[in-house]
């Protein structure tokens, strides 16, 4: 090992890790935290990504150093020295990343250990995903359900997260926290918001079509602000077509100018009355029929994609507010290419 | 040893099969009539159990396809280009003269690629080129989804087509190139390597080349079937036996691919144990062989899993059982479990092989010994076992048994050791010698830094906090293409660069390389480091669609994934050409010592005119007159007078 490789080895390690560093602190790597779970999270994520940083500049000091000093050119036909090994080396290499990485999972360990526990007097919702739409269901605030996640800054709340269907995960990036729903068994997820604002509720376990725009928002807000809007949320209220079609995420697959939604994956409800006419049915049975079992007319160009289990999840009278509703809204009879 | 690709002087190719004569003997034209005729044979038994049965309605299609379509006409095929005549013959007891005689072993022209072909060597160039044939498929699938997410919201892709490519993509990708490419180049330089004259059991080798293009033409095919496969190639239930029944297509098309990895797997574990060359011992093995080694018994424990998994979501599709039915009692999670099972020591199987090409590469290059050699196979056996212990940390928020987080934290973390070994070997191995930048030490070189970066981006992934928050977003994309791509895809490179000239007798154009090279590496990483950064900082995978604030990423990463796209062209270019006319090349042109660089390139039918005599290590670079075999033939070249002749 000659001096100048040494040296070599150093500026290129120095520049290496300084990139590495610049990389790491000059881009937004992770988004605003906003609970005090992602803030222990990114406590791991910095411990790990410092001893990145230094693996990283070790590795590129040694493999630019061996391509600056050792190369030759293609025809030359001398060999190197006889080198089969260092037993010394080897049980360093060993024995330092064996140290780090179970530094990192006492560290991590810690951490999730600290992030399974709630503040005292959580607040308790039941999360609901299905083909494409969240429900949060609130059983200290008279099993209301709401289309949003409403929470308190500074309280715990603890989610009892079920999917109606098929697997769906629960993530809010500012929050750092994720938790896929099953269809036959609960699963628990807590978080400890810190700051108020909205934040986009994202669905990232690959659902089916409309997985892509199966979002909503959690919306933390003051402890003065989540209390009164509990308690207007809780008084009985009536029954809105444009309140079930949102909930029951309609809107994901479908376009409906009256509820400004653009889905493409499904029909277009704006020409509901031209479907209507095709299939040669009374406006209102076909609207209620194609909710409640919707292979039975397929629209042209169209798949038969659309869950089967939504005469379970809508109630009689809902589904007469919402039938109503698409029939006042779908009434466009001009030619219309269904999907796409 | 000129007898490059002379036929065997047994055989007795005669003057093939003539007029009717096509239609009784094996080949396509023999298929073209048996796979219909399997197709109806199949077809009908269905038919008649459903009419027997009362069931309704008596032309159900999933069924129809999953048994006359996808499991039926593959048979006939493979029945109609002959992978079972001799076995066949040998069963009724008819004679078997024409295999005898190894008739169907080497290759004479371009055609006999074609053919059911015994000859490890044949079958290895038929792996490299099908397994590169989807490797165009499925990145054009890629370029496909990367021009859909240039912008945010839907241009050219419907969501249902979307997921589609999404699913189809990583399956061609994992199951018919990484995974088979591997298999391809150990097949051609394994038995090669040992000395020995074929596989173990050339039949079985044939046979599982030609599950391959099934598995291939099964996943395509099932983009023409409704709703495609579009439940990712993870394919969790409820979405894969509640959706549409083009979801068969992928279950029964990794059945074939998984047949195919399985029996070659068992080839190469009797190969290497049976039938290595006198004073081959293991701790004289290349490398190479230790990984293809170790890889073939995890291929061999892990890979029924995956092949169980697919079975039970195809049986709750088609026979109403309820495996994954929570409604009747299915348990969904069982399928993540016995999946991952498979498929983390399946991340394994696409990298360990690659591991071995580096080994080989790398020490010839950089003329010196794998430092460590010791270690280095110990690493792999380490990595073997570890690999094993690992599968859930793909399911820390899938909603398992909590207590089993920190277990499968620390065993994934403990993996990064081995890893560790290797990488740092490597570097060592390099460091002092005398490096000749060839493409394929380019490659390697560009493997290390790639998979440093995933491999450290997986102990982010490894530590349960921080997983939470990268679980399932473009992080995970970014990481397993630095894995798979930087990692496997850029090994594959490195070997089909280094074994090239002995595959295929010509010399490939190193300046053409060296431009492929570096296109591949900018590419790569402009495509998929700022995916790390989306991913962290809110963009989910698999979607069609993503919220505007993240359109400037995808598109700069949508116009470096064209030109990374591009950049297999100069590839292709390069291998045609020089395939075609490239000089030819030498036995041994990067002055190796393992043993296929001390037979003519390509090398004779049977490898070897005589076994040869392994006498020491396979990297003695530097080692004043150290062999690491001797060739019989030489002492019998010595006394041949023309040889003296041309030397004086």
């Amino acid at each position: 090992m000659t001096r100048r490789s040494v040296l070599q080895l150093i500026v290129i390690g120095a520049v290496a890790g300084a990139l590495a560093t610049v990389v790491a602190l000059a881009l937004p790597w992770l988004p605003h935290v906003a609970s005090k779970e992602g803030e222990r999270i990114d406590f791991v994520f910095w411990f790990v990504t410092w001893i990145c940083i230094a693996v990283f500049a070790i590795v590129a000091a040694v493999l630019g150093t061996a391509l600056l000093s050792f190369r030759v050119p293609l025809d030359d036909d001398q060999d190197g020295p006889p080198i089969h090994g260092h037993t010394k080396l080897e049980i360093w290499w060993t024995a330092i990343p064996a140290v780090l990485v179970t530094a990192i999972s006492i560290v991590s360990a810690v951490v999730l250990a600290e992030n399974g526990k709630a503040t005292a007097n959580p607040i308790r919702v039941n999360v609901y995903a299905q083909q494409f739409a969240w429900t949060f269901q609130y059983p200290g605030y008279k099993n209301v359900s709401l289309p949003n996640l409403y929470l308190e800054k500074g309280r715990s709340v603890e989610l009892t997260l079920r999917s109606r269907d098929v697997i769906h995960s629960f993530w809010v990036p500012q929050f750092r926290q994720k938790q896929d729903l099953l269809p036959d068994q609960d699963t628990k997820l807590i978080i400890t918001p810190t700051l108020t604002g909205e934040f986009p509720v994202i669905c990232t376990e690959l659902c089916g079509l409309g997985h892509a725009v199966m979002r909503t928002r959690a919306i933390v807000m003051t402890p003065d602000g989540f209390a009164s809007y509990m308690t207007k949320a809780t008084k009985p209220q009536k029954l809105s077509g444009l309140a079930i079609f949102a909930a029951q995420g309609c809107g994901s697959c479908h376009t409906l100018s009256a509820a400004k939604s653009s889905g493409v994956t499904g029909p277009d409800l704006d020409y509901l009355a031209a479907y209507a006419k095709r299939a040669g049915k009374p406006l209102d049975a076909f609207v209620r029929e194609s909710i409640l079992a919707p292979g039975a007319y397929i629209e042209p160009g169209c798949a038969n994609t659309m869950p089967p289990n939504f005469k379970e999840l809508i109630q009689p009278k809902q589904l007469d507010a919402l039938v109503a509703y698409l029939v006042k809204n779908g009434t466009k009879t001009t030619a219309h290419k269904g999907c796409g | 040893m000129t007898a490059v690709t002379e036929a065997h002087p047994g055989a007795a190719h005669g003057a093939g099969p003539r007029g009717w004569g096509h239609l009784r003997s094996p080949g396509f034209v023999r298929a073209l009539w048996m796979t219909p005729l399997f197709g109806a044979i199949g077809l009908g038994l269905v038919l008649f159990f459903r009419w027997l049965g009362h069931y309704d309605p008596l032309w159900k299609w999933e069924t129809i396809t999953t048994v006359a379509f996808l499991t039926m006409m593959p048979l006939g095929f493979l029945a109609g280009i002959g992978s079972f005549d001799y076995w066949a013959s040998y069963a009724i007891g008819r004679p078997t003269p024409e295999h005898e005689d190894h008739s169907s072993h080497g290759a004479k022209s371009w055609r006999d690629y074609f053919r059911v072909n015994t000859d490890h060597k044949v079958i290895g160039v038929q792996y490299v080129v099908t397994t590169f044939f989807f490797f165009v498929i499925g990145g054009l699938m890629a370029m496909l989804m990367r021009a859909e997410l240039a912008q945010p919201g839907t241009q050219y892709l419907n969501p249902q087509a979307f997921n589609d490519v999404v699913s189809a993509h990583a399956g061609l990708m994992i199951f018919l190139f990484i995974i088979p490419s591997f298999a391809g180049l150990a097949n051609f330089v394994v038995p090669l390597m040992l000395g020995a004259p074929d596989m173990a059991f050339p039949r079985l080798n044939a046979l599982s080349y030609w599950l391959l293009p099934i598995a291939g033409v099964t996943f395509l095919a099932g983009f023409f079937a409704p709703g495609g496969f579009g439940c990712g190639w993870t394919n969790y239930p409820p979405c894969s036996t509640s959706a549409p029944w083009g979801n068969i297509f992928f279950s029964m098309g990794v059945q074939w691919a998984g047949a195919s990895s399985i029996m070659t797997a068992l080839n190469f574990l009797v190969t290497i144990i049976t039938m290595r060359a006198p004073g081959m011992t293991f701790w004289r093995m290349p490398l190479l062989v230790w990984a293809n080694f170790t890889t073939s018994m995890l291929v061999v424990v892990a890979t029924p899993f995956i092949a169980g998994s697919q079975f039970f979501v195809m049986f709750d599709r088609v026979m109403h059982t309820h495996f994954f039915d929570p409604s009747h009692g299915g348990y969904v999670l069982g399928y993540q479990h016995i999946f991952w099972f498979y498929s983390h020591p399946a991340v394994y199987i696409m990298m360990l092989p690659g591991f071995g090409i580096m080994s080989e590469v790398i020490a010839v290059n950089a003329r010196k010994p794998v430092f460590g050699y010791r270690l280095m196979a110990l690493s792999l056996l380490a990595i073997l076992v570890l690999g094993f212990s690992v599968w859930a940390h793909h399911m820390f928020v899938a909603g398992m048994a909590p207590w089993l987080r920190v277990p499968m934290m620390v065993t994934s973390m403990i993996i990064a050791v081995p890893t560790g070994i290797k990488i740092f070997s490597w570097l060592a191995t390099m460091w002092a010698g005398r490096i000749r930048l060839t493409t394929s030490f380019l490659f390697a070189c560009g493997f290390i830094s790639m998979f440093v970066l995933g491999g450290l981006s997986g102990i982010y992934l490894a530590s349960v906090p921080i997983d939470i928050q990268a679980s399932d977003t473009y992080f995970i994309v970014a990481h397993i293409h630095y894995v798979l791509f930087g990692g496997s895809v850029f090994t594959i490179f490195a070997g089909i660069y280094f074994w090239f000239p002995k595959m295929t007798g010509r010399m490939y154009d190193e300046r053409l390389g060296r431009l492929h090279f570096w296109l591949t590496f900018i590419g790569f990483n402009a495509t998929f480091f700022p995916m790390h950064l989306i991913g962290l900082d809110g963009m989910p995978r698999r979607v069609a669609d993503y919220a505007p604030r993240f359109a400037d990423f995808n598109l700069f990463i949508s116009l470096a994934s064209f030109l990374l796209g591009a950049s297999t062209l100069v590839f292709f270019y390069n291998m045609i050409k020089s395939w075609r006319s490239g000089p030819p090349a030498p036995a041994n042109p990067w002055r190796a010592l393992t043993l296929e660089w001390l037979v003519s390139s390509p090398p004779p039918i049977f490898n070897f005119d005589a076994i040869p005599q392994v006498v020491g290590g396979p990297y003695e670079y530097g080692v004043p007159g150290a062999r690491h075999a001797v060739l019989e033939s030489e002492t019998m070249h010595a006394v041949e007078p023309e040889e003296v002749e041309k030397s004086e």
